[in-house]
């Protein structure tokens, strides 16, 4: 009997002398790669699944942001939910108040502010050409305006920072107002103006969507408007306008605030577009869960897809499974080569993913014309990676299991 | 009988199988296999155990292999009680102790004479470096070192069953066991087969036990049981 029991430790201490339990590891993961690679054709569905998946999560989340605030752009110009509008009203008797530029420049440090403008207003403004007399709402604004409210030059330019900074006398005219008084675009640009017996040259038509709200305005760079304007109010109310809907209602509550730091912010309102901003929201919210949902549903499917191929393996190969156990294959042996095989394939998929990723994160950047933090595409790929080992061993476990305990006998007898 | 007497030195012996017997259940019905079956196979010698279809052959050569537990008896290997060995231990067991040879050949498909030869080395951990020698040196036994990269389904029935000779030789074992060795085979690379057979055990000390009802491959054993009913004769 001690004989006996010298002999199996002589097997066992014979094991583990040829070569410990990590080479044998390393030589069973390469048999896995091996397997894979030989039958790639069959894991080509599964792999392009899980690539596809990775890539568009890689892709969202990374320029998600950026994607937002351009979505934000173009479905802000139809309904302004992300401009605030904070402005004075008089309280009896007091004096009406006005935002200070020491104000605005506070306002547009306010984290989620993308730009801030104030504007000063002459109602009922006159000029005269060609001996006619016509009326229109005179407005002095700087060059965020435009940026605040998505404007474009339908015809000529908008006035730039050097205009306003060397008080040009220059106009930006209404459409309505160029076609009323030129007869078009074209012929506006370039004619002189005079109000209040200054002469301001019309450099442009004012373009983009919601241009037609002031067909009948015309603007004047804001130092030029208080210099030479008579009449020309103080700048009662401004524009706020946010990176996303998302910091609208952080910055609306900050708003007070920071008014009350700088000046008195007596008959101070704060006016936001809630409505619109619940629509674009709710749109955007839809719009994120069939994204999300499609890339959840592409993974898990890949996942399935793998469990399946995985199973079918298990059972296409189960007289090679018995004919490795015959061979001396522990359990163990069995059990990681297919669950090597299936982390094999995810993780080679998600690879494939992070490299899709990429490039669709530098298309991205590029049509944007922004470019996302290096740290989140980082966090990205690890998550990447993770789900990708968490995949492989969620769908390969099971199949895994079963190829181990397969019996021999069963496994040798098998057509 | 006394396995001393007529077999030869206890030290020779390398399977010593007494009244094993192999019983199966079938609801209420109790399905006697094996019957006390006696078997004692020295170093150097190959038996055949002929028997024809349903007298429990296969079975007989799972329990050999440690695949199926017996109903009772004794099974010792070199003198070591095998049959207490747990799951891990048989599988060690398995790859350092013996060889397999299917009738199929069952090489893996898709992969070449030498990851054949190599996968027994992979699960017994012998070293890489080790591994071509022992791969050429199993192959050389067998005449295929020339094959030694050529992909499994590139070669000829007699050339499988070489390959899986030498896979089944690759971790020098004890014993062979072989399963309808030349089943699949015609008459000509049945008698390469045997002959490889016989200079395998002959030149070294390897036992080999064949399962078959070819009295052709038991013509080339030096000994020949048969299995008749569960009862092992000879």
């Amino acid at each position: 009997m001690a004989n006996d029991k010298n002999r199996l430790a002589n097997y066992l201490a014979h094991r583990s002398k040829r070569g410990t339990a990590l080479l044998r590891m390393r030589d069973v993961m390469r048999v896995s790669i091996r397997e894979v690679l030989r039958k790639r054709r069959r894991y080509l569905g599964v792999i392009a699944a899980i690539a596809l998946g990775t890539a568009g999560f890689i892709t969202i989340v990374t320029m998600g942001r950026d994607l937002k605030a351009n979505f934000n752009n173009d479905l802000d110009m139809l309904g302004g939910a992300t401009i605030i509008n904070p402005y004075f009203e008089q309280e009896g008797m007091e004096r009406l108040e006005w935002f200070r530029d020491r104000t605005l420049i506070s306002l547009a440090r306010i984290p989620g502010v993308v730009d801030v403008t104030g504007a000063v207003l002459k109602p009922r403004a006159i000029t005269t050409f060609q001996d006619r007399i016509y009326g229109f709402n005179l407005v002095g604004v700087d060059n965020a305006y435009w940026r605040v409210f998505s404007f474009s030059a339908a015809e000529g330019r908008l006035f730039d920072d050097r205009d306003v900074a060397e008080g040009a006398r220059v106009c930006v005219l209404g459409t309505d107002l160029a076609r009323t008084i030129f007869g078009g675009h074209k012929q506006a640009i370039g004619q002189i103006l005079s109000i209040d017996d200054n002469l301001y040259q019309v450099v442009g038509v004012l373009g983009g969507v919601r241009a037609g709200d002031r067909g009948q305005f015309l603007f004047l760079p804001i130092t030029t408007a208080k210099a030479r304007v008579v009449d020309i109010s103080q700048p009662y109310s401004a524009y706020v306008r946010c990176a996303t809907w998302d910091d609208v209602a952080p910055v609306a509550a900050a708003v007070p605030s920071v008014v009350a730091a700088n000046q008195i912010a007596k008959g101070l309102r704060v006016n936001v577009a809630w409505e619109p901003l619940k629509q674009v929201q709710r749109i955007f919210w839809w719009v994120s869960l069939f994204i999300y949902s499609s890339i959840a549903a592409t993974l898990v499917l890949g996942g399935l897809g793998i469990w399946n191929i995985m199973m079918a393996a298990v059972v296409s190969r189960t007289r090679e499974i018995g004919l490795k156990k015959a061979m001396g294959a522990l359990d163990n042996d069995i059990f990681f080569q297919f669950l090597f095989e299936s982390l094999c394939v995810t993780v080679s998929a998600s690879i494939l993913g992070i490299i899709l990723g990429r490039a669709g994160v530098e298309y991205m950047s590029h049509m944007l014309g922004a470019r996302p933090p290096e740290g989140l595409f980082l966090f990205c790929l690890a998550a990447g990676l993770i789900f990708a080992v968490v995949i492989g061993v969620g769908a390969g476990l099971y199949p895994s299991i079963r190829a181990s305990r397969m019996e021999v006998v069963e496994a040798m007898r098998y057509e | 009988m006394n396995s001393q007497t007529r077999y030869g030195e206890q030290g020779d012996l390398v399977i010593e199988i007494t009244g094993l017997t192999k019983n199966y259940q079938n609801g209420e019905e109790t399905i006697r296999v094996l019957k006390d079956v006696n078997l004692h196979v020295r170093r150097g010698e190959m038996v055949a155990v002929m028997g024809p279809s349903g007298s429990g052959k296969s079975t007989f050569l799972f329990v050999l292999g440690l695949f199926l537990p017996p109903t009772s008896g004794t099974y010792l290997v070199s003198g070591r009680d095998v049959l207490s060995l747990n799951r891990t231990e048989q599988a060690i067991f398995r790859r350092e102790m013996m060889g397999f040879v299917f009738q199929s050949c069952d090489l893996l498909e898709n992969s070449t004479v030498y990851e054949n030869l190599e996968l027994p080395l992979v699960y017994a951990g012998v070293k890489r470096r080790e591994r071509p020698d022992r791969i050429r040196e199993a192959l050389a036994r067998v005449n295929l070192e020339h094959r030694v990269y050529q992909p499994s389904n590139r070669l000829s029935g007699g050339e499988r069953q070489r390959v899986a000779i030498a896979r089944a030789l690759v971790n020098q074992p004890e014993f062979i066991l072989a399963d309808e060795p030349t089943g699949q085979l015609d008459r000509e690379n049945s008698l390469r087969v045997l002959e490889y057979f016989n200079k395998i055990t002959q030149g070294s000390n390897m036992a080999m036990v064949v399962v078959t009802h070819d009295a052709m491959t038991a013509e080339h054993c030096q000994r020949t049981c048969v299995l008749s009913d569960g009862v092992l004769n000879g």
